[in-house]
């Protein structure tokens, strides 16, 4: 019989439980794996990203270059809707907004660059955070609103649009390929006309479950929740954990006051985004400020176990805070209603790193509140601070000012604390005003931005251990910052000059936050299960996109932080594997105090495993999820409320459309077929009694 | 590629079949039965070939590809040669419970002819083997793409659809011719059945060229057609007669729906 | 011989000819038994069941304006006129409040969330 092929695959495929069943599927279409789709997240009132109907959308491929072409798709091309392929130089504001309000466009498919544009290019707003800062119409209302200083003026606000159609992102990889050549084969236009069908076509799927705005899609959480036999999640709130730790140890269990400390918080954000849902590489704008704290604490390590300064140091990693600072707010909502294990009263003063990784001319800035500093105790303290900081930079080549006095403070976790007091406090960054960062929250703010390059023909490991320049200038912020921190902590000046940070670690550092998570030196840091089993270590560098927190698991850099940072401020001890899980009898141990870890330990030359042991340390993770969820304010105008929509399939796929005609043709001979059997089966079925009569066979007609 | 798409080709694979059934079969219980026992047998046979052929693929070299076509060749010679099995041994059950039926009726003729039994059952396996060379194309069929990203035709479905046709309408003709060589002991167009169900096996090979497997197909069943009219008790006169409408009284009176 | 009679008219296969068809068919009830089943059928569509109304009009239709008039007959027509009103009246009443709903529930937000069953995904 004829298609035996067929059958016999379609046999295999029930030996095989379907796996991959289709050949015919396979002969239509080809899956583009390395997508990343942009999502729809929703707040109080709005909803953002993108979304493609239930079953996917479908358009005819165009590739946008020229004005020209944007003609083409929005008005005069017969085969609309369109399916856009741009480059990411061509994903602009003006070119999205043109395509967003037409009707004729079914999707875009961005091919990332790797080379970035020179002009600049950040998809985030021009004044991020602008509603969830300290600064409103009660205080410092004509610093409000970014209206002095637009931090970040290249930003274009495209990560805040909402599309009604998918964009997806395209690696720059053999797949592109693919969809060019399929393009250049079918849809390419010869001298200005048309092309015929078939045509190259793509579709997307990214149909998003929540819609309007987190007062809406909670509420519908809730209702199937309560309602519904199969409860069907509409949304998640963004959240992981903030990362704390101290350089003396403090009962974390016991929560509110704590007698008789005064803590110098030093903080900074884990967290950044780009247009795309997970790919946040966040160079400058996160990791700078992640690798100088993390170098910091491991400075003063050591001199603070010999000369403990009388204050003690708090270092913070606060999660979340692209979004209106989640894990900030969570904070200091904790810290007023007693449910953290420091109040506002323990707070001495506030250091916080922001980005400082592009220094000109080996400035460093440190901007302060101006409102606040109208108090003159709270002017004094923040004078003091500053003299402190500048002290500390007197010992090595980096220059330290104030910006103007009149300034605001750039968007940082600083000022969801001055919301509540006016704490002195200082935010060291690399711009006097706006952002130097051209690339802010964008897919551009890379490792090769923030210069950390290798020369070639090096292998991991060397590349692990190559001090780069940028490493070597961060560990001079890095120096400054420990240096400043004891100071500010009351620590003695002579000792200063013994508080170095490592250009090695920073080195390491800035390889495994950038580069490639999984190097020997995290392994040695994590613990052993989690390097095997858990996959959080990857051959790319950790996207710091904060997402929610799947099973309460805290995201991967967060899971990097804190070990680092347990490594950098705890010491190693000689517990065994079970004391380690468990130390509560062992007298001089305490669970309240510290957090045991059984870490891998460092390969050495005949140990490639290397050897595990106990490290104690005083690291927690706190919850960051905004307190806006805690209290069920989903439409809270002071707290975050951003959350992510759910969704069930994201695919992307090309493959050629037939023209409507064809389609039309192959209905219309079917319909005939249909219409030609059913005359002529009538017609011999009713005449067989005389077309299948034979005389030697009487009685019964065959037929 | 779409909606259209896909009821335009299940109409011309199925239409001539559906037609078929529904003004010749459905009417009587007993024609419906023996059509899904002839579809069982048939699917029977192919349970037993894609057997063989699971463990002919397990035992295989996959990187010779000379041995992979050998194989391809030897599928297409069992499953035929098993399915032509299937239609004799379908053949003999039928003529004992034909037997048995004889027994237990009243009446004094049988109650279905083996003329009609070759019809039902030739139907049966046409249906099942063209639902099963069609319907995974079919449910393709209904996405947005067409075939042709590889450089394929994009004739691939309604050839398809067609080739299936074929299919369905041949099994009922070889089914016609092969009871009625059963019948009188005929065993060379037996010969010829199974020869011709092979040549149109092996010309899908002749696929993606469509128009080199469709056009030889078609020749075969019309030629197929011609003699299991024959077979089935037509003749030149009957054909005459029945164009001529000569005896359209004695038609309306002596029709009988079936 | 009787027997044999009968057996002429037993189909071959007597399994698959068995129907229920004397069961469904209201040419074997009786005149005042038509009469009960419409009343019943009629007071139960009260008890909003507007589907046992649409079933007592199709069903009883023939009987209460085609066949020739019996004793029974104009209290079969006026059970089915009413059935047919009320079902009309629901009819209008379930596509008015179906349209109204559907079209507003964008617009009412929040009642209209308290309001469905089931919500559509990704639909405002």
């Amino acid at each position: 019989m004829g298609s035996v092929k067929r059958i016999e695959f379609l046999l295999i495929c029930f030996f095989y439980a379907r796996v991959s069943c289709s050949s015919v599927e396979q002969k239509i279409y080809v899956a583009l794996n390395n997508t990343t789709p942009c999502v729809r997240l929703l707040n109080a009132t709005h909803q953002i990203g993108c979304q493609s109907s239930i079953s996917g959308d479908t358009g005819v491929l165009h590739v946008l270059e020229t004005d020209d072409d944007l003609d083409w798709i929005t008005k005069t091309g017969p085969h609309a809707p369109y399916m856009v392929l741009m480059d990411s130089f061509t994903f602009t504001r003006s070119s999205m907004m043109r395509l967003k309000n037409s009707s004729r466009v079914a999707g875009v498919a961005v091919i990332h660059m790797s080379t970035p544009p020179d002009k600049g290019f950040s998809p985030h707003t021009s004044c991020p955070n602008q509603n969830t800062g300290v600064y409103t119409e009660s205080y410092g209302p004509d610093l409000a609103n970014c209206s002095t200083t637009v931090w970040n003026p290249l930003g274009n606000g495209l990560s805040y649009e909402d599309f009604p159609f998918p964009i997806f992102s395209l690696a720059d990889d053999n797949e592109t390929q693919v969809i060019r050549k399929c393009y250049e084969d079918h849809n390419k236009r010869v001298n200005g006309s048309a092309p015929v069908y078939p045509l190259c076509a793509m579709q997307l799927f990214s149909h998003m479950h929540a819609v309007t705005d987190t007062v809406t899609c909670m509420r519908r959480t809730d209702l199937q929740n309560s309602f519904s036999i199969n409860p069907e999640q509409l949304c998640d709130p963004l959240m992981d954990y903030n990362v704390w730790a101290t350089i003396r140890p403090i009962n974390a269990t016991a929560k509110g006051h704590k007698q008789n400390e005064s803590m110098v918080i030093a903080a900074t954000r884990l967290d950044g985004r780009s247009f795309f849902y997970d790919l946040a590489p966040s160079a400058e704008g996160t990791v700078s400020g992640i690798v100088t704290l993390l170098a910091a604490a491991e400075a003063l390590r050591s001199v603070t176990q010999v000369a403990p300064p009388p204050r003690n140091i708090f270092f913070v990693f606060f999660q979340g805070e692209t979004f209106d600072y989640i894990g900030s707010s969570r904070m200091v909502y904790d810290m007023q209603n007693n449910k953290s294990v420091i109040d506002f009263d323990n707070v001495h003063s506030f250091l916080e790193i922001g980005q400082v990784g592009l220094r000109r001319e080996q400035n460093l800035w440190m901007h302060s509140d101006p409102i606040s500093r109208r108090n003159e105790t709270v002017n004094e303290e923040v004078a003091f601070l500053v003299s402190n900081i500048k002290s500390a930079a007197s010992m090595s080549n980096l220059t330290l000012d104030e910006p103007n006095a009149t300034q605001a403070l750039p968007p940082s976790s600083f000022q969801r604390f001055l919301r509540v007091r006016p704490i002195p406090g200082v935010v060291l960054a690399d711009h006097q005003s706006s952002f130097i960062n051209k690339y802010y929250e964008s897919l551009y703010d890379t490792a090769e931005y923030l210069k950390v390059s290798y020369p070639p023909n090096l292998s991991p490991e060397e590349q692990l251990e190559y001090e780069t320049e940028a490493a070597k200038s961060l560990t001079e912020v890095a120096t400054l910052v420990a240096r400043s921190l004891y100071k500010q902590a009351g620590g003695e000046n002579s000792v200063l000059k013994n508080i170095t940070a490592d250009t090695k670690t920073m080195a390491k550092l800035l390889y495994g936050f950038l580069v490639k998570s999984n190097n020997s030196w995290f392994r040695s840091l994590l613990p052993r299960e989690m390097v095997s089993k858990d996959r959080i270590l990857e051959s790319s560098p950790p996207q710091y996109y904060v997402s929610l927190s799947q099973n309460q698991q805290p995201k991967s850099v967060t899971t990097f932080v804190k070990y680092i940072l347990a490594n950098m401020t705890g010491t190693a001890t000689n517990l065994n594997q079970s004391q380690c899980q468990n130390p509560k009898d062992i007298p001089g141990e305490s669970k309240d105090l510290y957090i045991y870890d059984w870490i891998s330990g460092p390969a050495s030359e005949n140990h490639t495993a290397g050897e595990p042991f106990c490290v104690r340390a005083p690291v927690r993770l706190a919850k960051a999820m905004s307190p806006a969820f805690e209290l069920r304010q989903y439409g809270s105008r002071e707290y975050s409320t951003w959350t992510e929509s759910r969704w069930k399939t994201i695919k992307a796929r090309i493959f050629l459309v037939a023209s409507p005609q064809l389609q039309m043709l192959t209905l219309g001979v079917g319909i005939a077929v249909l219409l030609v059997s059913l005359v002529v089966t009538y017609f011999i079925s009713s005449k067989a009694d005389i077309l299948f009569s034979s005389a030697h066979d009487a009685p019964n007609t065959t037929y | 590629m779409t909606a259209a798409v896909f009821f335009g080709c299940t109409f011309i694979a199925f239409s001539p079949a559906v037609a078929l059934f529904l003004l010749t079969i459905a009417r009587d219980p007993l024609r419906v039965i023996f059509l899904i026992a002839g579809a069982f047998f048939w699917l029977v046979s192919l349970l037993l070939s894609s057997l063989v052929w699971f463990v002919a693929v397990q035992i295989s070299n996959k990187d010779s590809s000379s041995q992979q076509k050998g194989l391809l060749a030897f599928g297409v010679l069992l499953s035929v040669l098993l399915q032509e099995l299937f239609r004799f041994a379908y053949y003999k059950l039928l003529k004992k419970a034909n037997e048995g039926l004889l027994a237990i009726s009243q009446e004094e003729t049988m109650p279905i002819s083996v003329r009609q039994l070759a019809y039902v059952s030739g139907l049966g396996f046409g249906l099942m083997s063209g639902a099963f060379s069609v319907v995974n194309i079919l449910s393709d069929s209904v996405g947005p793409g067409t075939v042709g990203i590889h450089g394929d035709s994009q004739h691939y479905f309604i050839s398809s659809a067609f080739m299936t046709l074929a299919i369905i309408l041949l099994h009922m003709f070889w089914g016609v011719v092969f009871f009625d060589s059963c019948e009188r002991k005929r065993w060379w167009s037996l010969g010829a059945v199974v020869c011709s169900h092979l040549l149109v096996s092996c010309l899908t090979f002749v696929n993606p060229r469509y128009e080199g497997s469709l056009i030889p197909t078609y020749m075969l069943l019309c030629v197929m057609a011609v003699w299991a009219f024959f077979c089935a008790g037509g003749s030149m006169r009957n054909l005459r007669l029945c164009l001529t409408c000569r005896d359209k009284d004695f038609l309306l009176v002596n029709h009988r729906p079936r | 011989m009787e027997a044999q009679t009968d057996t002429r008219f037993v189909p071959h296969f007597p399994l698959i000819r068995v129907s229920n068809r004397e069961i469904m068919n209201l040419e074997r009830v009786s005149n005042e038994e038509k009469l009960n089943l419409c009343r019943k059928y009629y007071l139960g569509g009260f008890a909003f069941l507007p589907f046992l109304w649409l079933v007592n009009v199709v069903w009883f239709f023939k009987e209460a304006f085609m066949k020739p008039a019996y004793t029974e007959q104009p209290q079969i027509k006026i059970y089915v006129k009413r059935s047919a009103l009320g079902l009309i009246l629901w009819v209008a009443v379930l596509t008015t409040w179906i349209t109204i709903f559907q079209h507003f529930r964008a617009h009412w937000g929040e009642v209209a969330d308290y309001l469905s069953f089931t919500i559509p995904l990704g639909t405002p």
